[in-house]
């Protein structure tokens, strides 16, 4: 993310590769294109600012001038580049994926796009358009200029957000996922990295390359046994029910788990289970062990435990006395608490969770308090600086152009 | 999940009121009316949704599943939904999408009473193809007629009909998400009724390798990849051998795959080589393609020794291309020319 100063941390990879509704101003090609269709279905989606209006984004690389890489997605196949489009001088996100990427799996990455061009939710990053340049895949989305919340927390915040910024994130977040669960759909891949944060403070889910509907040839699943592919990356964000493996399978309800990992990687700064083998923290989750937020009422359970947060704590006393020094809400605490459940019917839907007290009295739009909580980091908003990236556009014509004449066939 | 209300309408109520705001729809008479029946419409079809699907907390009531079916084959409603589509708002349209789906599934002992009921409704899967050509339904077009293709009778008139022809042009917007749907339907209709599209392929050859000439000579890359993977299935399987034999006897055909043996993308030096070791494998070899390949004898022999030598453990690949080098190895001219 060098748009963030933070080339070196090791979790750069700002997997902006997400999903996105559907976004009409894309086709310019064919007929019928106006009339914005007012969303409206259980008043949660509203079509807010995830288009700017009145914007038309060309399916043409020609549209758009590269800058510099931004991030990394799809198993590092995704290179996701700033760009400019050139018509409107708007700076967007382009994500290209080489389809000649060893490994790659075109179905996988087909039903993503379909899925992503059915879901219009404010709260969901939206692809502007798919189009096809030489080998590669360019997904254009918006910018997110803040970059991840993984981000945000390996630059600057390395022991946590601050309480209201994570409540305010965190019910955006719950609003995307109350929209996908009431269409039968599981995310399957909520954490830090996939939560995207624009320069105006707008918090956008992404990382809907995961997602799994419940409902499939006409009919719904109460539970479904899918085991993700992208297993590995997210293993210390999965329920337990997911990583069973078993003939219970899992729902909708194993997001609100994740949920709850990621309150704890935004409030302690590191994921839980992130200092073990995966093994063990299988073992922790089947037996019951519920990660929690490290702060002042807590510090008896670390030191005693010492599992959790140990060896960060021992190196830096620093952080280890801020971490200690403060006090998240009870509120907090025992919303974490819910979403980690073990049993995944003690667990609060999206919507029940909404209404708890750590995110009921939220009064503002995010995009009013986001920016001013995230004081002194600045989001990315000129591109004049950055260097341009010719070479991508140059490269792969090349590529295309010099295909080998010396050694023809004879016919 | 409690998203509607909790006055729970009835088939009949629904289905009446989804054809009434429809109807405004498409003869809108004041905008108010219309902004109405658009809302109707909406929840409507949500509360159709929920009566066959169930919600997570509740089955579907079979006698309301078989009294919405009746109402809306009685009153028409499939084919009003789809050629209304682009009216219908983005939620309803995925709404109609689960609606249709669910209801083609719908079976009575043996039969399938909506696969039978759109057999002499041909027009609503005309509307579904066409819906390619309009961005805002496509992809939900899309879903509804893979589900279509599952039956072969529905497959056939969608073969069999002038609308087939459109895909060779749908598979090349350059919009990705539409191209690419509209291939896995057209694939679908190609792959999936084995004895079905041989009959079809063959009785229709000319026309449809004609426009398929099109796709693996397109500019896009992915248009040409797939075009050419498709070819490779459908030539290998074995009930197309009529017209497998037809396409192999045609040097220009073999030419295009020896040139596509050496395109820069890997991925499609590969599948062509499995359209190309058709040929080759060919016990019967025309006389023009025979001479091409003796043509290029020495150089075939040193391109496939050093083709994609990487893939040594796919031993299927590795059989198969020592087979081909010896082949072409042991290729004479024949006796009298």
């Amino acid at each position: 993310m060098s748009f963030l100063h933070c080339g070196c941390s090791k979790g750069r990879v700002s997997e902006s590769d997400g999903p996105r509704p559907y976004d009409r101003s894309t086709y310019t090609a064919l007929p019928n294109d106006r009339a914005e269709t007012p969303v409206k279905t259980d008043g949660m989606s509203s079509s807010e600012s995830n288009s700017i209006a009145g914007l038309e984004f060309e399916p043409a690389a020609a549209c758009y001038e590269l800058y510099t890489t931004i991030g990394k997605g799809h198993n590092e196949a995704a290179n996701i580049n700033l760009a400019k489009h050139l018509t409107s001088g708007q700076l967007v996100a382009i994500k290209r994926i080489c389809l000649e990427t060893p490994g790659l799996d075109y179905n996988t990455l087909q039903n993503e796009i379909v899925l992503c061009q059915t879901l219009h939710h404010s709260k969901i990053i939206p692809h502007y358009c798919n189009f096809m340049y030489c080998q590669e895949l360019w997904t254009v989305m918006p910018l997110m200029a803040f970059g991840s919340c993984r981000d945000l927390i390996h630059a600057y915040f390395s022991t946590g957000l601050s309480e209201q910024t994570i409540a305010y994130i965190l019910r955006d977040i719950l609003q995307a996922l109350e929209y996908l669960h009431n269409r039968g759909i599981i995310h399957r891949s909520v954490k830090a990295a996939h939560i995207l944060i624009g320069a105006n403070g707008k918090v956008c889910l992404s990382g809907l390359q995961y997602a799994y509907s419940m409902i499939q040839g006409g009919k719904r699943y109460k539970t479904v046994h899918s085991y993700p592919d992208n297993a590995i990356q997210c293993l210390q964000w999965f329920s337990p029910e997911i990583l069973k493996q078993n003939l219970a399978g899992y729902d909708t309800k194993s997001d609100i788990y994740s949920i709850g990992i990621t309150a704890c990687e935004l409030g302690n700064g590191q994921t839980p289970f992130s200092d073990m083998p995966a093994t063990q923290m299988l073992l922790e989750k089947l037996n019951g062990t519920k990660p929690i937020l490290a702060d002042s009422t807590t510090v008896a359970d670390f030191i005693v435990e010492d599992d959790i947060n140990g060896q960060t704590v021992n190196e830096e006393t620093k952080a280890e006395t801020a971490i200690f020094q403060r006090t998240f809400s009870q509120h907090f605490h025992n919303f974490v608490a819910l979403c980690l459940e073990k049993d995944p019917n003690l667990r609060p839907t999206a919507t029940a969770l909404l209404g708890h007290p750590f995110l009921k009295n939220l009064r503002k739009k995010t995009t009013d308090v986001l920016p001013g909580l995230l004081h002194p980091v600045t989001p990315l908003t000129d591109a004049s600086r950055l260097p341009k990236d010719n070479s991508v556009t140059e490269q792969l014509t090349d590529q295309m152009s010099s295909v080998t004449m010396e050694d023809d066939w004879l016919f | 999940m409690p998203l509607f209300g909790k006055s729970q309408k009835n088939p009949q109520e629904l289905v009446k009121g989804l054809k009434d705001a429809l109807q405004t729809l498409q003869n809108p008479s004041k905008d108010k009316d219309l902004k109405k029946a658009s809302d109707d419409v909406t929840k409507i079809l949500a509360n159709m949704k929920v009566m066959l699907y169930g919600t997570a907390g509740s089955d579907p009531q079979p006698e309301n599943v078989a009294q919405l079916s009746m109402e809306i084959y009685q009153g028409e409603v499939l084919k009003m939904m789809v050629e209304n589509l682009e009216k219908i708002d983005f939620e309803g349209r995925k709404d109609v999408v689960q609606i249709f789906n669910n209801l083609l599934r719908r079976q009575i002992g043996t039969r399938s009473p909506t696969v039978e009921y759109i057999c002499t409704r041909k027009d609503v899967l005309i509307a579904l193809m066409k819906g390619y050509e309009t961005p805002e339904v496509a992809l939900n077009c899309g879903m509804m007629l893979r589900e279509c293709c599952r039956y072969e009778a529905l497959a056939k008139l969608m073969l069999n009909s002038e609308e087939f022809y459109d895909f060779f042009r749908y598979v090349e917007l350059s919009t990705f998400d539409i191209a690419s749907d509209a291939f896995s339907t057209f694939k679908e209709l190609l792959i999936k009724h084995k004895m079905l599209s041989a009959e079809f392929l063959e009785n229709n050859y000319d026309q449809v390798f004609h426009n398929y000439q099109s796709l693996l000579n397109s500019e896009n890359y992915v248009t040409r990849r797939q075009a050419l993977k498709l070819l490779g299935e459908l030539l290998l399987d074995r009930h197309n051998f009529t017209t497998m034999t037809k396409y192999i006897s045609n040097p220009d055909n073999l030419k295009l795959m020896m040139n596509m043996l050496r395109e820069k993308s890997r991925n499609i030096q590969f599948e062509a080589f499995h359209v190309f070791k058709v040929f080759v494998a060919n016990p019967n070899k025309p006389k023009p393609i025979l001479e091409i390949l003796l043509r290029n004898k020495e150089k075939l022999v040193d391109f496939l020794a050093k083709f994609h030598t990487d893939r040594s453990e796919d031993e299927q690949f590795n059989d198969e291309k020592a087979y081909l080098i010896k082949q072409i190895k042991d290729l004479k001219a024949p006796e009298e020319s």
